[in-house]
């Protein structure tokens, strides 16, 4: 099962220019469940998929909202020279391919 | 009287079984604002209206440069609009980050639109202003007493690095709301400033609990964005001492419990703590729960006043000038080879230019429909039928830029590589010229914690009447 199938939002943005949060959130218990307990999700797997050391990937488990939420730290500052995405809305593609 | 010793009337040091309604009249204020929603929010009465006019979001041009992001009618149009609505109610209306930055001459902008309003549609008022400019001094000081604290891999600036940046600024708390609202203004417009501080220094001056307060704030500052579906519609939050009650101003727009929650991640790094100048924001036992389909009360959130008070700063360098190239490419050959292109390409337009220009200029591609846009290493796929493809330009005059550039153009066009078939061209271009300045470039420099003893020399108040 891929993570497209059961979760309802998956969605990038910048926390201050330092860093990029990725929220997943789901539409009940069950999906969510199903991704926060996924060893695909794992910080060590979330690492070698975005090609960044572990220590830059942190995974945040909100149940009460029924999300996850992922922090990485930008290997570029936003709006630096050579900078892609000065918002960071577009860094969840690699995501969108994870199989649970 | 004034509207905040209206205020001081109403509640009277004593806010027992008294609600306090703050509007939320914008989330960006300068993009225009939807109309219905603040109609109806304003004849809802509130006992004050704020607005957040800006973010660190939109990168750190605005702030190097002083600029505003938005186009100067339709903020004015959007300022009018908020300030005849706090008028007629005679209720304090708060600013945060003016201008998109909050730096002085951002400061300066929204005030000066402020007082053409008030001039021209014969509004009298009290207004206050809050500078949110650091001292260089203050903050190399901070530098040498290990009392700046890093945010992620930037590194601490050294004493050239402060004295570089074109514009540096802190994100001000209530406390320097409410040395403004001590001072009775009706209109306070801040520099660069918590969004929260907005929402919350009314209550605090009023004695509601800081906890819940915050926490509204905290939700209502992004207007709608917090209900299903989001939108930019005004906001009511209406605090009642422990809880608080929020509700769209827009019938379509519905807070629900998981909707709040969920908007208690948006742009957060940590959905569970909240730090603030004057301490830290607990989330761990809120409780959120549906009045009815539209409308969600929340409480449960926890206030710690900081032991240590702290500013968060922010700091841009101008770069250089930057200018862009624009072209299209669908030849397969071209394609595969621009990685070995493009730097080869560089080292010709260094040779040509010579000593015309001054070699510390940077010269960089992005290659749209392959990885223009992904900031971490991508899998390979099938080459795609077009690219876009974006040079990209800084050096250290508009000059020089367009000249390497213009040379670039020139040599990327014929330039030849291994099993070239398209021997006239390898560059589609939407039109010409096709390289573009754009203006000065900036990045951001400072991005950390100071600690400071005190905020209020930081943040001077001043007032003015109009």
């Amino acid at each position: 099962m891929k993570l497209t199938d059961v979760a309802k939002v998956v969605r990038s943005k910048n926390a201050g220019p330092l860093q990029i949060t990725i929220d997943l959130m789901f539409e009940d218990r069950e999906r969510y469940n199903t991704a926060a307990t996924s060893q695909s999700l794992s910080p060590a797997n979330l690492a070698h998929l975005y090609g960044l050391r572990q220590d830059r990937v942190r995974v945040i488990p909100f149940p009460q909202a029924l999300a996850i939420k992922l922090v990485f730290d930008r290997n570029i500052v936003a709006g630096d020279p050579g900078d892609k995405d000065v918002y960071g809305t577009q860094q969840h593609r690699l995501l969108l391919g994870v199989e649970l | 009287m004034s509207a905040v010793g209206k205020l001081h009337d109403r509640f009277g040091g004593d806010i027992t079984g008294k609600s306090l309604k703050a509007l939320a009249a914008s989330g960006q204020l300068g993009y225009g604002l939807p109309e219905a929603a603040l109609r109806e929010g304003l004849k809802r009465e509130p006992d004050f209206i704020g607005c957040d006019m800006g973010s660190v979001d939109p990168g750190p041009y605005y702030l190097g440069a002083g600029e505003m992001a938005t186009a100067p009618a339709m903020t004015e149009h959007d300022l009018r609009e908020v300030l005849h609505g706090a008028r007629r109610l005679d209720v304090p209306l708060l600013i945060g980050t003016a201008g998109t930055a909050g730096a002085q001459p951002h400061l300066n902008k929204t005030l000066a639109i402020i007082r053409k309003i008030a001039k021209e549609d014969g509004l009298k008022f009290r207004l206050a202003s809050i500078a949110a400019d650091i001292p260089k001094e203050m903050v190399k000081q901070a530098s040498r007493d290990n009392r700046m604290i890093k945010l992620g891999e930037m590194d601490v600036p050294n004493d050239a690095a402060v004295d570089a940046t074109s514009h540096l600024v802190g994100q001000m708390g209530t406390e320097a709301f409410q040395r403004a609202l001590d001072a009775e203004a009706d209109v306070i417009i801040a520099g660069r400033a918590c969004d929260t501080a907005v929402f919350s220094s009314v209550p605090n001056m009023l004695g509601y609990p800081m906890g819940p307060a915050m926490h509204m704030a905290k939700i209502i500052e992004c207007t709608s964005i917090s209900c299903t579906p989001g939108g930019r519609d005004a906001m009511l939050g209406t605090l009642e001492g422990e809880s608080f009650v929020l509700e769209s101003m827009n019938p379509d727009r519905h807070a629900t419990p998981l909707s709040v929650a969920a908007h208690g991640l948006y742009e957060q790094a940590d959905p569970f703590s909240v730090r603030e100048p004057e301490g830290a924001l607990h989330l761990n036992d809120i409780e959120l729960e549906a009045i009815d389909h539209h409308r969600v009360r929340g409480r449960g959130a926890r206030w710690e006043p900081a032991e240590q008070l702290s500013v968060k700063l922010e700091g841009s360098t101008y770069v250089g000038e930057r200018g862009i190239l624009v072209a299209g490419a669908c030849d397969p050959n071209f394609i595969a080879a621009l990685d070995d292109i493009t730097p080869a390409l560089e080292q010709t337009v260094r040779d040509l230019l010579g000593d015309t220009v001054r070699p510390e200029f940077q010269l960089s591609f992005r290659v749209y429909g392959r990885d223009g846009v992904s900031l971490w290493p991508t899998p390979p796929s099938h080459p795609p039928h077009e690219v876009f493809i974006m040079g990209e330009c800084i050096a250290t005059t508009a000059a020089e830029t367009k000249a390497i550039l213009t040379t670039c153009k020139q040599y990327f066009l014929h330039y030849g590589f291994p099993g070239r078939l398209s021997t006239a061209g390898n560059l589609a271009f939407p039109f010409t010229p096709p390289e573009i300045l754009t203006g000065p470039a900036y990045r951001f420099s400072v991005y950390h914690v100071m600690q400071v003893d005190e905020l209020a020399p930081l943040f001077p108040v001043a007032v003015e009447e109009v």
